[in-house]
Formats: C-alpha cells, sequence, structure tokens
C-alpha cells in the first residue's frame, strides 16, 4: 500500500518534471552552459587577488623604515639625507634607470665626494 | 647550440603533448559534467521550484549550484557529483528561503506598492487543448501533489523529493542533507504520512 502510494507519487512528479516549458528548459541549458563555461577559463589563484594589496602594504612599511631613519638609526658619519629625498630617489624612475643602465657607480661616487671636498 | 636546440625541441614537444593531455581532459570532464547536469536539471528545477515556490528564484538556485559544482568539484569522481549537486541544491534553497523570511518581516513594516507583480494576461488565459481525459486526470494529480509537497515542513519536502523524485538512497539523501540517516528515515517516513493523510483520497 505504502509502496503503491510512493509509486504513484514519484510518477506524477516524474511527469511534472517531464513537462517543463520551453522558457524553462531553456533557461536550464543557458545555466547549464554558463556553467560548463568555467571549465574553459585559465584556472585562478586566489593569492593573486591580494597581491595589489600586499604591494601597497609593502611600499607602506618601507616609507615608515626610512621616515624614522632606517633600522639601524640615521649614520652618525657624512651628510645625512632626509627622508623626503629619500622617497623622492625611490619614486624617481629617471634615477632608477640610471643606476641600473650605470656601470660606473664607483666613479661617480667618487666625483660627489670630491665635490663636496 | 645545436644540443640547445635539441633540447628547446624536446621541451616544446613533451610541452605540448602534456597540454594536448590537459585538453583531453578538460574535454571528457566538461562532457561528463554536462550529461550528469542535463540528467539532473529538470528534477533539480522542480525539487526547487516546490522549495521556492517561485520558478525564477528556482531558476537562479539551479544555476547556482550548477556553477558552484563545476567551480568547486569538477575534478571529484563522477559519482560523487549527484549526492553533492542536491547538497549543493538543499543549501541553496534554504538560503533562499531564510532570506526571504527576513525580507518578509522587513517588507511587512513597509507600506504596500500598488503597481506590483503586474499579471499577464496571456500567461494566466486558461489553456484550450482539451487533451485526452488521462491527462486531465494526470493535470490534477500534478497539481495537488504539488501543493501537498509545498506545503510539507522544509526538511520532510527535501528528504522526500530527494528520496522520491530524484530516487537517491537513504545514504546519498543523508549527505545531500548534511544529516544522519536516520534523521532521513525519520523525515521521509514523516512525509509520507503527512500526505498520505491529505491526499490519500486523490491518490
Amino acid at each position: 500500500m505504502t509502496e503503491d502510494f510512493e509509486k504513484r507519487t514519484q510518477e506524477v512528479l516524474e511527469e511534472s518534471a517531464g513537462r517543463l516549458d520551453g522558457r524553462t528548459r531553456s533557461r536550464l541549458t543557458q545555466a547549464r552552459h554558463a556553467a560548463l563555461a568555467q571549465l574553459a577559463q585559465p584556472e585562478r589563484h586566489w593569492w593573486r587577488a591580494y597581491i595589489p594589496a600586499g604591494a601597497a602594504a609593502a611600499v607602506a612599511v618601507l616609507a615608515v623604515v626610512i621616515w624614522s631613519g632606517g633600522p639601524l638609526g640615521p649614520s652618525p658619519t657624512g651628510p645625512v639625507a632626509s627622508p623626503v629625498d629619500d622617497l623622492e630617489l625611490l619614486a624617481d624612475v629617471e634615477a632608477q634607470d640610471f643606476v641600473d643602465d650605470g656601470e660606473d657607480l664607483e666613479f661617480y661616487e667618487w666625483a660627489a665626494g670630491e665635490a663636496e671636498s | 647550440m645545436t644540443a640547445f636546440v635539441t633540447l628547446a625541441g624536446v621541451y616544446s614537444t613533451s610541452n605540448f603533448g602534456a597540454e594536448r593531455s590537459r585538453d583531453q581532459d578538460l574535454m571528457t570532464t566538461s562532457r561528463a559534467l554536462d550529461q550528469f547536469l542535463s540528467s539532473v536539471e529538470k528534477r533539480a528545477f522542480k525539487i526547487a521550484q516546490l522549495g521556492l515556490r517561485n520558478d525564477d528564484d528556482a531558476l537562479d538556485a539551479v544555476q547556482d549550484s550548477m556553477m558552484k559544482l563545476v567551480q568547486s568539484y569538477a575534478s571529484r569522481d563522477a559519482a560523487e557529483w549527484r549526492p553533492l549537486f542536491y547538497r549543493i541544491l538543499a543549501n541553496r534553497i534554504r538560503d533562499m528561503q531564510r532570506r526571504r523570511t527576513v525580507r518578509g518581516r522587513i517588507m511587512a513594516w513597509l507600506p504596500a506598492r500598488e503597481d506590483e507583480e503586474e499579471s499577464d494576461p496571456i500567461a494566466e488565459a486558461p489553456s484550450h487543448d482539451p487533451g485526452p481525459a488521462k491527462r486531465l486526470e494526470l493535470d490534477e494529480a500534478i497539481g495537488v501533489l504539488e501543493i501537498a509537497v509545498a506545503e510539507l515542513p522544509p526538511r520532510q519536502q527535501e528528504a522526500f523529493l530527494l528520496r522520491n523524485l530524484e530516487g537517491l538512497d537513504v545514504s546519498e539523501t543523508a549527505s545531500a542533507m548534511g544529516c544522519s540517516e536516520g534523521s532521513v528515515k525519520t523525515h521521509y517516513f514523516r512525509a509520507l504520512a503527512n500526505l498520505r493523510a491529505r491526499l490519500g483520497e486523490v491518490f
């Protein structure tokens, strides 16, 4: 008796599921295709989303370290550059290129020393 | 130089081979998932429709579940997809029911809008297709059963639909519902008793 009832309800529900209208069936197909399209997309790593925030935090830490005179404190001898100068140097792209390209860094340091003396 | 060219050639060939094999794996998985999803989508929609009593919400729930399954479990064994998919769907339906309850409470405080839910006369027009007597009888049975199932308590409804419509066994239903097999049996038994008490004469 219970089995008959279960079987009957199952048949009725199956019939109902099979009678979905064209619009619903079409939307289900679209949903399936949209879900499967994810497989074709390249794998995304969750940590990549944090790269910009990490870079910003690193710059902030660097700025604080420079501003407070560095981990070892200011040098007791020699000219003391202001923290703002250091930041400007770091931010100066042309200066970076100059350092990257120049192989005569020692010469420029010597020339700067000569000029000061 | 020759050795370098040879090594580069070997590397690119093996790389190409690995890429090709990965593409084939992807294609096989995609085909298997497509087959799986198309085999369950109509019944899944029916389950969501009875749980949410709204076609658009039901479609959203099914689509979200499909997305989640593909996104998180595509690499799992195909035999695991069915209970996983229905677990995701059951959770989604529960979330939407909860959200709707909260929204209902908030909306009860707001004044009703008169321009809401404009009815579509074409959609609401009665069908003039007479159909055979059997079809009419089935139509009536579907209507009565769906109302009764929609009014079951949520857990009983879940157990009934997963067991009866989707044909999951007790252990798969327990996995999909996130409860013990004993609870599934209790919910299912109560659902059947409720439905029989209500539909006994019709069925």
